[in-house]
């Protein structure tokens, strides 16, 4: 059975349907990755699975459980993980106290006041060496570089620990070598956590992708693998325009 | 961040040095002078208490004072069913109430008047913080509720005379019993009683500081949304620290009374809740220390000006505030800490890097600050 069913799922925002009757199902441990031109709703949709907009239509099923109208604290608890598009780190805190805040097994209160605040470090230490930012577990989160940044709520993202990780333009600012390596943590990731990536670098989809959805003004153009996705006529006229 | 928590015990060790030993010698044991600062030392409770929820969470709770004014008059309230012994309370008498309240009634024990000094408070902030924290309100938005309910509660208690004492207060308090002692409020056992709950208090903030409470805390003041998106409910982190926040302003109330022996009004004013803001902006509010001395040196000058410059004094408490806001919006503490990473750096590369990030991402809250 697929871990996450989205289906004939609709969001208006003042008139515009983002998001107009799309449905897809993804597999457990698969990764895939969502395309298409600017302002498909490739963003949207995530922000529909994760909690960050309520959809005005349609269902989104995760594991069975109905979740379209949760709210977002709920959703992350179920094991849906979120990066986002504009790295969204904790710039006031340090790289260590990001990962501990990341680091949410147990998310309540009470856990958290007989804990110290960094009291998770046996368990994100190694994932900070996975990045190669362990040399930075003391900087303000604020000091990196952009790459560095990235790296970092990826990082986050797998302390964490969400089996579904719905992942916006994870190499937007990288260069060749990181985004190599980042496709590398990826397939690695899909051993035991399932993966969705909107991304526009070919090469990375190319590498990482095990199924291609194609959105095109909100709804989807085709579904496949990647060669069937690069010889499809709709695709080609949805990009090109002609 | 071991460091940082050597660095607090190490400032923990000192401040209570200071307290405990320091200014009764620097004071001669003088019971006129220990009172005066155990009342500063009161409201180093209060400053603190704000610097949880304001520093820590960034929620900045103007209505402190009427959390405050609740564990004043519950204290207040003991002392005088103790003063009238069986008789009605004199003031009662002169509005024509016949007989004693039902809500006074449980303040003749002690027991009890501790715990709604602490509870009441924390119950009333709850509610407020439950409304508005499940609504996902934030920003300005909760200083002006907590601002207006501030403003309708002491409204409440002026206006209910024949229970509260309406603009005069609660006077003629008896002195308190704890345990067979009888407290002398210039005596050096009171001012040890006030220290050793500052110090408590104290104490009780930083561990909240720096346990994973306090971390989630500061993750939900920057970045409210992403928090939520790692599985923290958000609403029920504000609203804890927003209750423990108005049980220690409940606390320093009860301790408060105790100094001035009455309750007033006033204690539930709006100026008196923006001078508890201004304590704990011209400490640090990101440091329950420093907001602690910041409300002891602001009250310390403001005890020596306003005997120097009886008119003017307000008006250079303005100017100092200005000041502060403008060139140390982290505080007293804030500008210990740039001086430290300049000393350590050699240069101030250290210091551009740690204090830009903490300004420029709150502009809402350095305009709440004026």
């Amino acid at each position: 059975m697929s871990q996450l069913q989205v289906s004939n799922l609709q969001v208006d925002f003042g008139g515009l349907r983002a998001v107009d009757g799309l449905s897809f199902e993804v597999a457990r441990g698969e990764i895939l990755c969502l395309l298409g031109p600017n302002g498909a709703g490739k963003s949207t949709t995530l922000d529909l699975i994760c909690g960050k907009t309520q959809p005005t239509g349609g269902s989104i099923r995760f594991e069975g459980t109905e979740i379209s109208h949760l709210l977002e604290f709920r959703r992350a608890r179920l094991g849906i993980g979120r990066k986002f598009q504009v790295p969204s780190v904790y710039k006031e805190l340090t790289v260590a106290e990001n990962m501990s805040v990341a680091r949410s097994r147990q998310p309540g209160i009470w856990h958290a006041l007989t804990r110290f605040a960094l009291s998770d470090g046996h368990a994100t230490v190694p994932i900070l060496a996975r990045v190669g930012l362990e040399a930075k577990a003391d900087d303000l989160a604020g000091n990196l570089s952009h790459g560095e940044t990235q790296w970092l709520e990826i990082a986050m993202l797998i302390a964490q620990d969400s089996r579904l990780i719905l992942m916006d333009e994870p190499t937007a600012g990288m260069t060749i070598q990181e985004t190599e390596r980042t496709a590398e943590i990826f397939r690695a990731l899909s051993a035991s956590h399932t993966l969705i990536v909107v991304e526009h670098d070919m090469s990375f989809v190319r590498t990482v992708a095990d199924r291609i959805v194609v959105m095109n003004r909100g709804a989807m153009l085709a579904e496949g693998t990647i060669e069937a996705i690069e010889t499809n006529e709709d695709v080609k006229t949805a990009y090109l325009g002609h | 961040m071991t460091n940082k928590l050597y660095y607090d015990l190490a400032a923990l060790v000192i401040f209570a040095l200071v307290i405990v030993l320091g200014v009764p010698a620097l004071m001669g044991f003088d019971g006129f002078e220990l009172n005066t600062f155990a009342r500063y030392l009161a409201l180093a409770i209060v400053s603190l208490a704000l610097a949880l929820s304001w520093g820590s969470a960034g929620l900045l709770n103007l209505g402190q004072a009427a959390t405050f004014g609740m564990g004043s008059y519950a204290m207040a309230m003991h002392l005088k069913l103790k003063a009238s012994g069986t008789a009605l309370p004199d003031f009662m008498g002169w509005n024509n109430v016949p007989e004693l309240p039902t809500l006074w009634i449980p303040f003749h024990s002690l027991g009890f008047t501790l715990l709604a000094g602490l509870l009441v408070p924390a119950f009333v902030g709850g509610l407020i913080a439950i409304f508005m924290f499940r609504a996902r309100i934030a920003g300005v938005f909760v200083a002006i509720i907590t601002l207006a309910f501030l403003v309708a509660f002491q409204l409440v208690v002026i206006e209910q005379q024949g229970i509260t004492g309406g603009q005069n207060g609660l006077t003629g308090l008896a002195p308190l019993s704890l345990m067979g002692w009888t407290v002398d409020t210039y005596g050096i056992g009171f001012y040890y009683l006030v220290a050793g709950c500052l110090m408590a208090a104290v104490t009780l903030g930083l561990y909240l500081t720096h346990s994973k409470f306090g971390l989630i805390l500061r993750a939900i003041r920057e970045d409210t949304d992403r928090t939520r998106f790692f599985g923290y409910n958000v609403a029920n982190y504000q609203t804890l620290i927003f209750c423990i926040s108005a049980a220690l302003a409940g606390w320093a109330g009860m301790l408060y009374t105790l100094v001035l022996e009455f309750a007033s009004p006033t204690y539930m004013s709006v100026s008196f809740s923006l001078a508890i803001v201004i304590w704990c902006a011209v400490g640090g509010r990101d440091s329950v220390i420093a907001a602690a001395i910041g409300a002891i040196l602001v009250n310390l000058l403001e005890g020596r000006l306003s005997d120097v410059f009886v008119e003017g004094w307000h008006l250079m408490l303005g100017v100092i505030f200005v000041l502060v806001v403008m060139f140390m919006p982290r505080g007293l503490h804030g500008l210990i800490g740039d001086l430290w990473q300049v000393l350590r750096h050699g240069t101030n590369k250290g210091r551009k890097l740690s204090s830009a990030p903490t300004m420029s991402p709150q502009p809402v809250k350095s305009g709440q600050e004026r």
